[in-house]
Order: structure tokens, then sequence, then C-alpha cells
């Protein structure tokens, strides 16, 4: 509990696996929610787009591989 | 009988019981949407093993359908997202999951592309190796079962959440129990096409010998569909034991597998 006050089990919530009460609660739920920014969004969604198309080069080359080694 | 939470006992047993939870509608959207992305993996292998030694010389052909296993990876990534947080949901009520499955967060969606992504060049690269295969499957195994831990977009973080998951040997020996299990399913699907021929014989207009001859081992395509299928099989099992795992190791972190056992106790006395 962030306010550090003394509960029953009955009063207090669970969340993210740490007990709080009614208040801290509505604290936690007021407080702003830290957003990913657009600048993650976009080397993420490269970067994945990236990878995809390097998988599938990758896939062709490793077949070509394989069937000469047969 | 003791067992330890973490232990792959106890994880495959608690996924069992996620996925016939789980099993409608979510196991089938995600076998449905995991479907095109295998069968297209089958076609690769079977122009493979047409080309042969020639493979060099039909770069265009194989790289065609290499482009379209990438696109059919981003419908399964979608699939398995969905299918994972249905487990979670599961997992975590004890009840069936409802239509809040659809509300996956999109920065979930978006590591869980990164990690699939990074783990399919991390399993090409590792097919000359042994052990490589297997640490392939341990990480994509972790990739998905991570996925929904992941508030934020990050390039960095979805890796280390996999690798801060790898400390113990769970993952490893669910890798080595899925892989027997691939086995049993693959001989469960070539007993039910058989069970399936031998019920058609009995009508006239089905000619039996002809489908017999089709449906054995020395047909090409209908081993690499056999192995597709028993794939697709295991698949909800798989994801479901990789989202137990990842939960219960969560639990132990913050100390709630000890209220819970102490629950049980408590329910047992």
């Amino acid at each position: 509990m962030i306010c550090a006050k003394t509960l029953c089990q009955e009063c207090a919530t669970q969340w993210d696996g740490i007990w709080h009460c009614a208040g801290c609660l509505g604290t936690l739920r007021r407080a702003k929610v830290e957003r990913s920014s657009v600048l993650s969004w976009l080397g993420v969604l490269t970067v994945s787009a990236l990878l995809l198309v390097a998988g599938a080069r990758l896939m062709v080359w490793t077949a070509a591989v394989i069937a000469g080694l047969f | 009988m003791i067992r330890s939470p973490l232990s792959p006992t106890s994880v495959l047993d608690e996924a069992t019981n996620v996925v016939s939870m789980t099993a409608a509608p979510w196991a089938g959207l995600l076998i449905v949407t995991t479907l095109p992305y295998r069968f297209l993996q089958a076609l690769f292998i079977d122009q493979l093993i047409e080309v042969g030694k020639d493979a060099p010389r039909y770069g265009n052909l194989l790289g065609g359908t290499a482009l379209m296993i990438v696109a059919s990876i981003v419908l399964a990534v979608w699939g398995r997202t969905v299918y994972a947080r249905a487990c979670r949901l599961a997992h975590v009520r004890g009840t069936a999951p409802a239509r809040e499955t659809w509300r996956v967060p999109p920065a979930a969606l978006a590591s869980y592309l990164l990690t699939s992504a990074a783990m399919a060049i991390l399993g090409y690269l590792s097919v000359f190796t042994c052990l490589g295969v297997a640490v392939a499957a341990i990480f994509s195994g972790l990739a998905i079962g991570t996925a929904e831990l992941n508030e934020r977009v990050s390039l960095i973080e979805p890796f280390r959440l996999i690798v801060r998951h790898t400390r113990t040997a769970t993952p490893l020996a669910l890798v080595c129990v899925f892989f027997c299990g691939f086995f049993v399913a693959l001989v469960n699907l070539a007993a039910a096409f058989a069970l399936g021929i031998w019920a058609m014989s009995a009508l006239s207009d089905f000619d039996a010998p002809r489908w017999q001859a089709l449906f054995t081992p020395g047909n090409r395509r209908y081993l690499l569909m056999l192995i597709a299928g028993a794939l697709v099989t295991l698949e909800p099992f798989w994801i479901a034991a990789q989202v137990v795992f990842v939960s219960k190791a969560g639990a132990e972190e913050r100390g709630d597998d000890l209220r819970a056992w102490f629950e049980e106790l408590e329910r047992a006395s």
C-alpha cells in the first residue's frame, strides 16, 4: 500500500500484484498513463518490417544452401 | 504429490485447463489464422524438394512463396496474440474469456511482431545446428508468452523480458515435451485420415483404392500436410503453456504463489 495504512484483506484490492486501499487505487487510476512516443512506434514497425523482409530472403538462402547439400 | 510451482508438469497441467476453457472460439480463431502460414511453409518445402539442387536458379519462385509466408506471418501474429490474451484471462479468472479478449493492447501486438520477426531469423540461422533450433524454439515460445507484458512500445524491452524468463530450465523442458508431442500429434492425425478413408470406403461412389494410394507416407505432399496439421494442432497447447509459465513465473516474483498455496491449503483442511 502506498499510504502504508493497516487494512484488513476485505478492504484491500490487488492491482499488479500489490495490495492497495480505495484511496491509493483512485490516485493510481487518475495518474497519467505514459504513452509510447510516435518515434518508438515508427522504430518498432520499421525494424519489424525490415526483419520480416530479411527473414524472407534468409529463408530462400537457407533453402538454397540446404538443397545444395543433397 | 509435491510439485514446484514452475515445474513443467504443473505448467502443462494448468495449460490443459486453459486450453479447455479457450477452445471455443479462441482456439478456432488461432487455427484459422495460423493455417495459411503453415500451409505456405509446406508449399515452400514442397517447391524446394521439387527443384532440388537447382534451387539457386529458382530464386524468383522460392522468393515469391517466401514473401507470401511473410505476409501470412502478420495474420498469424495477430491470431496468436489474441489467443495468448484469451489464455491469460482464462488462467487469471478461471472462467472462459468473453469479448474483452479482442481488445489486444497495440503495444503487445507490435512487440510480438518485432520479436517473432527476430525469432524467425534466429530460426533460419539455427537450421544448420541442433542446439540452435531448441534455443530458437525457447525464445519464440517466450516471445508469445511475454507479449502482453509489454505495456509500451520499445525496441529493447521485449527482448529483455524474454531473456528474464530464461533463467529456469522449464522453457527447455517444455520444448522437449512438445517435440515428443509433435510425433504423437502426427501419428494421431495420420490415424484419423486412415480412419476417414476406411469409413468413406463404405460409400459406393468413393474410389477408395485411389485415395489409399495418395494418403501414404510415400506421398510427399500428404506427409508435408500431416506435419503442418500436427503443428497447427499443437499450437493452442504450446501458447497456453508459455502464457501459464510466464504468468506463474511473475506470480513467484511477486509472492502471489505463496498466497495461492496458502489458500489451497486452507481449502484442503
